[in-house]
């Protein structure tokens, strides 16, 4: 529970931190924030110390008055797959904030103030067990993210950080209403609560069965919307490419590694758990959509010129199997999901640092004034290569584990019930084989004819200091991926009990008896 | 018809058609002339509602009091005198819309007076009516007595601003 | 003989001691003018008149009655509002002291003072009233020192041209609106609202006239909160205004337009014996929700819409606040007592954000001359402090957490969507995204654009910046801690019914 607290609050004690800084002092800002980073990456390697992966529930819980007219508190805790996704989070922050030493040149002292403060938000995200805490992380995290890609963005960043702001904002708006509405039904129509208002997420997720169906469809559709923009989901991801483009190659790195995952987070968490039936009743419809986004991300990616654009498409394509293996509603498919969205966060990242570390050498991103860098940068090459074939799916490194298990989890689905949704979205795995390697060929090898190319230095110790450990993780899941799915095993089948429950009448799985003496006890 | 009615329609006449003679008159001297056959016809009506401080009141302050004002500052700034009103757009659409509305709302009016059950007071015995008004005034009304009052003074200090040069 | 009238007279006068305190200080401020001719001392005695007249309020919290013959009531309805009018006077006043506008070209300051207590005593009164000839009265007192005031830099021509369009289109209003009561009047033989409840309630009545009579006094009311179509004069005054004024006019006395907006419907046109906290049971079948609804839909729509085009950030502050009328009129529409309470909490915030916003602005315009969009660009490194306070209060002004502007938007959307009215809900809160667009065109403009544009930083003095430091904290702590203001709320949803 400290370690929680800890984890969630040491960032933006952090930021306040720097605030008292003078903007001079550049190396002590940059060091601190990177400092404050590590620590709090250490103490959430605590919480995956303690964390029992045999409870399915909720663990470290913490929860605060708040707001008590509202029944709004603050109420923390994890559970696996929450805890994943943290340490997602707190792996990758240290991460981009060593990527940006070099690549943000001006306003330094604002921009660690503006990348603790989103550190918070993102890692409040995952932690809230409260509709309305969660509603709060979720729209904070726009401010930073409009002035990281407003600020330090590239030539058109004006019109990108405009568009994901609106886009976004429209969506979490509709979900505004969704939680106001489920607030007011939970506590006054169900519960009869006194102040008849209710957020609190372990009471409402109990409600599902009580909830008629036509409501539990618009509150889905509400809650569908926001999450599916952030996703983003075909066809509402349009600000995405323009968004990574423009963003600073930290702010990408931050962009796809945890905000979209914020996006299928937030499907499973609430619109599986509170509206399963509604959640099925869509689910053909979603799918449909998550094999058409991994076909035409993929489709796209392959016509770029523009790197950084290929790798916002093929983003696109990918979490286009994470929705799919979301809506297959098996264990493997949540299980490849959640995988898959660490799996998106390491490879995508590295890809984006790969394209930043190209481009502070070159200052352009097309891949025609490349070609024949490996020569120059064997190093770089290797690494770049790994990145790429993790994110191609290649077997033995980890983006094979996700996608294999999305694919099969949506093969299993007795709740989609076709097998054209694996079909299809498999096809997107031999087109990302094609864009990516495709790219790799065209940037990597031949001969050097641009001449500005031939003198290029190869990785400096800080850049090796940022992939080695994304290399890591990238081998260890591949090869051992069953570290990382054990977390998210208890939880992830206890959904789908859940759902078994509704759809036939029997679970699924049987899950271990957890005693409450030892519900935070590693055995 | 009685007497009565007679004297009300006449008084009613004159004040439509001098009303009508102040909107559409374009020179500022026959307008405020116009007006003060309004205030006048007022005054009349009033008188036969058995109205007669009110009567009075409309006759000394807006026949003695602002009618005068108008015409003296009419008078004093020559330049007025002859000066014919222009209002800025009057082409036919605009002619024809206000037509329009104003048949709209005179219709809906008039609906409502014929249709409207009226409380009708009964008439009292002629006798003058300044005491029990100074004693609403002074009792029931008091507080708006007051404000009326302290309206009257704001309004005072307006003008004083206004008409200051600096 | 009118020994039991006179008595009642003495003990009324104890119910409007903050009244009566507004009611000397007015006159002391007029007769210290002559004899010191010194703005500090109008100035100090204004404040401390307002402070004593909040001590009074403080004192008297929770009287639920009637004064002066049912002439007004002391609830703690109107209590609410006016602990508002009174913290708007006070910024207004304080705010006045920064102004540069007022204190250039040698404008006389003294009749300045005189006016805005003049113009708070108009709004005290406006939001008890409970006599359409008290209504009348206190909204015209209320007008006559904001035509004025909305005047007052006459040798500046807009502020002329402003004060001249708003006494025309107010005497328009005033006009329509006293002709409303006087049918009302003569369908009921009363001025009473009590009175004319009754009435109405126990004869039945041809219902286009209540109709066009209600909506004719409403249409008085509705003008004074600038709700379309009644709004066309606001964005001319409030852009000519001298900007302390507009900051005035656009928050306490849109409030006291809401409160007796709300006390007349309330009072005329509903049950008072069968109504409950949950739903007010109307009288009659006119649809006075319906007509409130499509009031509402119309001014945030246009309010938002029109503000898209904005250049100028008064202007566009002016279209934002029609858009925060339509807002506010939804919680009316609910009829239910959460709805009431909710336009409680969101005009509390309003007043703290949009003050807020003014003064930023009014600084601004005071350093850059300007308060023109353009003119923004890159001032968010010139004066960090204040532009990140402006942004602060632009965010809240458009409902997004964690600010106070939020939780005012949760809790009006709540209690709109608690009683059914989705399709309501739902195009409040794409207002809201509109509503977005602009206020971020701002923040966009101080702070990505010409992010080095190289001119040295703004200074500021420490008061003026504590002034919207005083306003700015309020607007975060109640966006995470808002439970105090939802409970004060809710104890001021109470309209006083009659004996």
């Amino acid at each position: 529970m400290t370690a929680l607290l800890v984890t969630l609050f040491l960032p933006l004690l952090g930021a306040l931190l720097l605030l008292f800084f003078k903007s001079e002092n550049k190396g002590l800002i940059k060091n601190t924030a990177l400092g404050i980073s590590l620590l709090t990456f250490v103490v959430s390697v605590f919480l995956m110390l303690g964390f029992n992966s045999n409870n399915p529930g909720f663990q470290f819980i913490y929860e605060a008055v708040w707001i008590s007219a509202f029944d709004a508190g603050f109420r923390i805790g994890l559970d696996g797959m929450s805890l994943l996704l943290v340490m997602l989070t707190t792996f990758i922050t240290p991460i981009a904030i060593l990527s940006s030493f070099d690549s943000i040149k001006k306003r330094e002292k604002e921009y660690y103030v503006m990348v603790l403060i989103l550190q918070f938000a993102m890692t409040g995200v995952f932690v809230s067990l409260d509709l309305f805490l969660f509603y709060i992380f979720w729209e904070l995290i726009l401010i930073p993210m409009y002035f990281i890609i407003g600020i330090w963005g590239g030539k058109d960043r004006l019109y990108a950080t405009v568009k994901f702001f609106l886009f976004t904002v429209v969506g979490s708006l509709f979900m505004l209403i969704a939680v106001v509405w489920l607030g007011y039904y939970a506590g006054s129509e169900i519960l009869n609560l006194s102040n008849g208002f209710t957020t609190n997420y372990l009471v409402i997720k109990e409600l599902h069965d009580r909830i008629p169906v036509d409501l539990q469809e618009w509150m889905f559709l509400a809650f569908a919307l926001s999450f599916l923009i952030k996703v983003p989901l075909f066809p509402l991801h349009t600000w995405l490419p323009d968004a990574h483009t423009e963003a600073p190659t930290p702010g990408s790195v931050i962009l796809a590694g945890v905000l979209l995952k914020m996006g299928t987070y937030g499907l499973i968490r609430f619109n599986i758990e509170i509206f399963p039936v509604a959640s099925m009743n869509y689910s053909g419809i979603i799918s449909t959509l998550a094999v058409v986004g991994i076909i035409y991300g993929a489709l796209v990616a392959m016509v770029q010129t523009d790197i950084k654009r290929l790798v916002a498409y093929s983003s696109v394509s990918h979490l286009g199997f994470v929705v799919l293996g979301i809506f297959a509603m098996t264990a493997e498919g949540f299980q490849g999901a959640i995988i898959q969205m660490v799996n998106h966060g390491l490879s995508t990242g590295m890809l984006f640092l790969c394209v930043g570390m190209l481009y502070e050498r070159r200052h352009t991103r097309l891949i025609s004034e490349y070609g024949g860098i490996a020569k120059v940068m064997p190093n770089f090459a290797v690494m770049f290569a790994i990145a790429m074939f993790a994110s191609v799916g290649l077997p033995g490194l980890n983006g094979f584990i996700g996608e294999f298990l999305t694919l099969k989890g949506a093969f299993d689905s007795k709740i989609l019930g076709s097998y054209w949704y694996t079909i299809f979205g498999a096809t997107g795995v031999i087109f990302a084989a094609v864009y990516l390697l495709w790219m790799y060929q065209r940037v990597m090898f031949g001969t050097v004819d641009n001449p500005a190319n031939k003198n290029l230095p190869d990785l400096t110790s800080k850049e090796w200091a940022m992939l080695v450990p994304i290399v890591i993780f990238i081998v260890w899941i591949g090869i051992y991926p069953n570290t990382f799915l054990k977390i998210s095993d208890a939880s992830t089948k206890q959904l789908v009990n859940k759902i078994e429950m509704i759809k036939f009448n029997k679970p699924a799985y049987e899950l271990p008896e957890i005693k409450p003496a030892d519900k935070n006890i590693k055995k | 018809m009685n007497w009565y009615n007679i004297v009300f329609y006449l008084f009613a006449l004159i004040v439509l058609v001098s009303a009508a003679g102040v909107v559409f008159s374009r020179k500022m001297m026959y307008a405020a002339f116009s007006l003060l056959f309004t205030f006048f016809g007022v005054a009349g009506l009033y008188v036969l509602l058995n109205a007669d401080f009110i009567a009075v009141t409309q006759i000394m302050v807006y026949i003695g009091g602002i009618l005068i004002l108008i015409i003296f500052g009419v008078m004093l700034t020559s330049k007025f005198t002859d000066l014919e009103i222009k209002s800025g757009t009057t082409g036919t659409v605009q002619y024809v819309l206000a037509g329009i509305s104003t048949i709209i709302v005179a219709a809906a009016l008039i609906i409502m007076y014929l249709n409207v059950d009226w409380v009708q007071n009964p008439v009292p015995e002629l006798e003058s009516t300044v005491k029990p008004i100074g004693i609403l005034l002074m009792t029931k009304y008091f507080l708006a007595f007051q404000v009326a009052a302290i309206l009257l003074l704001l309004a005072f200090i307006g003008a004083a601003k206004i008409a200051r040069r600096k | 003989m009118y020994n039991a009238v006179v008595n009642e007279l003495i003990g009324s006068l104890g119910l409007i001691k903050p009244e009566l305190a507004l009611l000397v200080t007015f006159v002391v401020v007029i007769i210290a003018d002559l004899i010191f001719k010194n703005n500090k001392v109008n100035l100090g005695l204004s404040i401390l008149g307002t402070i004593v007249s909040g001590i009074f309020l403080i004192g008297m919290s929770g009287t639920n009655t009637s004064a002066f013959a049912n002439l007004i009531a002391v609830d703690p309805f109107s209590e609410f509002f006016k602990y508002l009018i009174l913290i708007s006077t006070l910024i207004v006043l304080v705010m006045s002291e920064f102004s540069e506008e007022l204190h250039n070209r040698d404008v006389w300051m003294g009749e300045y003072y005189m006016l805005v207590l003049g113009m708070a005593l108009g709004m005290f009164l406006l939001a008890g009233a409970t006599n359409l000839i008290m209504i009348y009265l206190a909204l015209e007192t209320m007008s006559m020192s904001s035509y004025i005031l909305s005047g007052y830099t006459k040798e500046i021509k807009r502020s002329s041209e402003a004060s001249l369009k708003y006494v025309i289109f107010g005497s328009l209003s005033s006009g329509i609106m006293i002709y409303g009561m006087s049918i009302l009047f003569g369908m009921t033989g009363s001025l009473d609202l009590y009175a004319i409840q009754s009435y109405l309630a126990a004869n039945g009545f041809f219902q286009p006239a209540i109709f066009i009579s209600g909506l004719m006094v409403i249409a008085g009311f509705a003008y004074k909160i600038s709700a379309v179509p009644f709004h066309f004069w606001t964005p001319d005054v409030y852009e000519g205004s001298p900007i302390t004024i507009t900051a005035y006019l656009s928050v306490a006395s849109k409030a006291a337009g809401f409160a007796v907006l709300v006390r007349f419907i309330k009072l005329t046109f509903f049950d008072a014996a069968g109504s409950s906290d949950e739903s007010w049971i109307m009288m009659n079948s006119i649809p006075w929700d319906m007509v409130l609804a499509v009031l509402a839909v119309a001014t945030m729509t246009l309010g938002n819409i029109v503000a898209l085009w904005q250049s100028n950030v008064k202007r566009m502050l002016a279209y934002s606040s029609i858009a925060h009328a339509g807002y506010l009129l939804m919680g009316i529409v609910v009829m239910t007592n959460t709805g009431l309470m909710s336009i409680l909490v969101y005009f509390f915030f309003y007043l703290l954000m949009n003050f807020g916003a003014f003064i930023v602005v009014m600084l601004f315009a005071h350093k850059i001359g300007s308060e023109e969009m353009d003119d923004y660009e890159g001032i968010g490194y010139q004066a960090p402090v204040l532009a990140s306070l402006l942004t602060l209060f632009l965010v809240s002004l458009t409902g997004l957490p964690p600010t106070a502007g939020f939780i005012g938007k949760l809790v009006l959307f709540g209690a709109v969507l608690d009683s059914g009215w989705y399709w309501l809900a739902v195009i409040g809160v794409l207002n809201s995204v509109v509503s977005l667009y602009y206020y971020a065109k701002v923040v966009r403009n101080m702070w990505l654009r010409k992010v080095d544009n190289g001119k040295g930083t703004l200074k500021f003095s420490i008061q003026s910046q504590a002034l919207v430091m005083v306003l700015g904290i309020p607007t975060l702590v109640f966006g995470l801690f808002f439970g105090p203001i939802m409970r004060w709320a809710e104890h001021s949803v109470r309209i006083f019914l009659g004996n």
